[in-house]
């Protein structure tokens, strides 16, 4: 049971994690906490079931079902990215010296926009997905877990290391100086907004895919679903350290597994709850997050 | 190979600097001294693009370099070590003299070997070879000086500008940063100093220039300044 349940949070603590990924990454640099980024997991949930349909129609899932998800993943991502990138280019960059204040309005704004955009686009109905995959049971020890679960898991696992080595490239470090300091990083030589949108086009590739294993996860989307998966992440995101890498996946494989552990053993009515009780917990006794502290790696 | 013309800048509403005239000629080592306020690190900072000028101009190597976004004016080998050093604290020291050569491994300049330069600066600051794989935070003030001088040369700059490398260092450290600042030069590098150190730049320098509020009050030799009688009363002490 408690096995289970472990298995259970580790699926949905995966899917917080790479979400929480763009939170922090997008604050280590510019201190904003884009209250935009789940509608890109939004976007990424509903762009997958476009693509998916169209690969369908294309006959081409029929003919070759991992080569169509593949594709549509890529599809994804590359939308999600653009919207990523446009989002930081149109409501925050032209606010960069502005007071905090107005980029986090602007990112308020954003959000209503995308909601909107999708609900008038897309209608306010919920979507189906369209292709039940990877229900196959594996038995494992005495856990019962569905392809698909694996999948998320390993996913999100693939994700994590690849962010990690990320941030050992040319790029990564880049990135990581910028976050330290960004005049410092303009007077080495870095374009400071080429790493800005790389920040938003990885944040926002991240939450694509992640949209995607929810919507396959769940099989059905709404437009509103990014509101409380983005508050979700940012909970994961605060739980580990705000700007701190390694606390964003901490705080998103923990909050998975207090979710679904409370919701076991407790009550699963509660099920959102915990999250925020925990988050409660956290800014009384350790507001900087579990790994954040004021002298804690940004980014 | 600098030249700044009538040059004005501003932090925030208030002009900093007022019309600077200067002039470093290829090989010198030129100092800019001048009381706190008088404009010495606006005048870096407009240099390296990290502040918009108002007016006036910069050439570099007969090229205008005005208004260039910091990150271009790097590439055409300008290396600006700012005050306070500014060394990334969570990166390691090694990391730290990765960025500087950030701009090398990019485009024109490939295929330069980054271990190579990062031995010559190792050569150059011993200490740093056995802090190579520590936080930049955790250097003291002096090791953080020779990091961030290390750091501004794996650009392979011809022309540094330093800014208050002497602050805040012992006295040892000073003497010690003093005397590789020459051996840079020596190398091949030209030098824009600010200093508040007055005395010691001036021996070290070709050049020099007296700033006062926002603009050049007296130019002269090092040694011409050195015994400037109002140069010894204002800021050298005597």
């Amino acid at each position: 049971m408690l096995l289970q349940q472990l298995i259970n949070g580790l699926t949905l603590g995966g899917v917080y994690a790479i979400i929480a990924l763009g939170y922090t990454m997008v604050y280590g640099i510019l201190e904003l906490i884009n209250f935009a980024h789940g509608e890109i997991y939004m976007l990424g949930a509903y762009l997958g079931i476009i693509f998916l349909g169209i690969f369908t129609s294309l006959g081409l899932t029929a003919a070759n079902f991992p080569l169509a998800l593949l594709l549509t993943v890529l599809m994804t991502v590359l939308f999600c990215s653009a919207y990523g990138f446009t989002m930081e280019k149109v409501a925050y960059k032209p606010l960069r010296n502005a007071p905090r204040l107005s980029p986090l309005i602007s990112a308020i704004g954003v959000s209503i926009f995308l909601q909107n955009y999708v609900m008038l686009t897309q209608g306010a109905t919920d979507k189906v997905f369209p292709y039940r995959y990877g229900e196959t049971h594996i038995r494992f020890l005495s856990v019962d877990l569905t392809a698909l679960q694996a999948a998320i898991i390993i996913t999100s696992a693939l994700l994590m290391t690849g962010l990690h080595l990320f941030q050992k490239t040319r790029m990564g470090k880049a990135m990581r100086a910028t976050a330290q300091d960004k005049t410092m990083a303009a007077l080495v030589g870095i374009n400071v907004d080429t790493i800005i949108s790389m920040t938003f086009i990885i944040g926002a590739g991240l939450a694509a895919v992640a949209g995607i294993m929810v919507a396959s996860y769940y099989g059905i989307v709404n437009y509103s679903i990014g509101y409380m998966a983005g508050i979700k992440a940012f909970t994961a995101a605060v739980l580990g350290g705000i700007g701190s890498i390694p606390g964003a996946m901490l705080g998103g494989i923990l909050l998975g597994l207090i979710e679904s552990i409370g919701a076991a053993y407790i009550s699963s009515e509660y099920k959102d709850v915990y999250a925020f009780i925990v988050l409660l917990i956290i800014l009384l006794i350790r507001p900087s997050g579990i790994l954040g502290g004021y002298s804690e790696e940004k980014v | 190979m600098l030249k700044l013309t009538s040059l004005q800048a501003s932090y925030g509403p208030i002009r900093a600097i007022d019309g600077i005239d200067l002039e470093v000629n290829k090989g010198e080592i030129v100092c800019l001294i001048g009381s706190n306020g008088a404009g010495k690190t606006t005048t870096l900072m407009a240099i390296s693009g990290i502040l918009k000028a108002d007016a006036g101009d910069i050439f570099f190597e007969g090229g205008r370099i005005t208004n260039l976004p910091a990150h271009e004016i790097v590439k055409k080998g300008i290396s600006h070590v700012p005050e306070g050093r500014r060394i990334f604290p969570k990166l390691t020291v090694r990391e730290n003299l990765q960025m500087g050569a950030y701009t090398l491994s990019s485009g024109k300049r490939a295929g330069t070997d980054e271990e190579g330069l990062i031995a010559k600066v190792f050569d150059l600051f011993p200490i740093l070879r056995d802090r190579r794989d520590q936080m930049g935070g955790t250097l003291s003030g002096g090791e953080q000086q020779m990091l961030a001088v290390g750091r501004a040369l794996m650009s392979g700059p011809k022309l540094l500008l330093l800014d208050e490398p002497s602050l805040g260092l012992a006295p040892i450290m000073v003497s010690k940063i003093f005397r590789t600042i020459r051996e840079i030069n020596n190398e091949g590098v030209t030098i824009l100093l600010v200093e508040q150190n007055a005395k010691a730049s001036l021996k070290l320098s070709h050049r020099g220039y007296v700033i006062e509020s926002g603009a050049i009050a007296l130019q002269g030799s090092g040694e011409g300044l050195l015994h400037n009688e109002d140069i010894k009363k204002a800021y050298l002490g005597e």
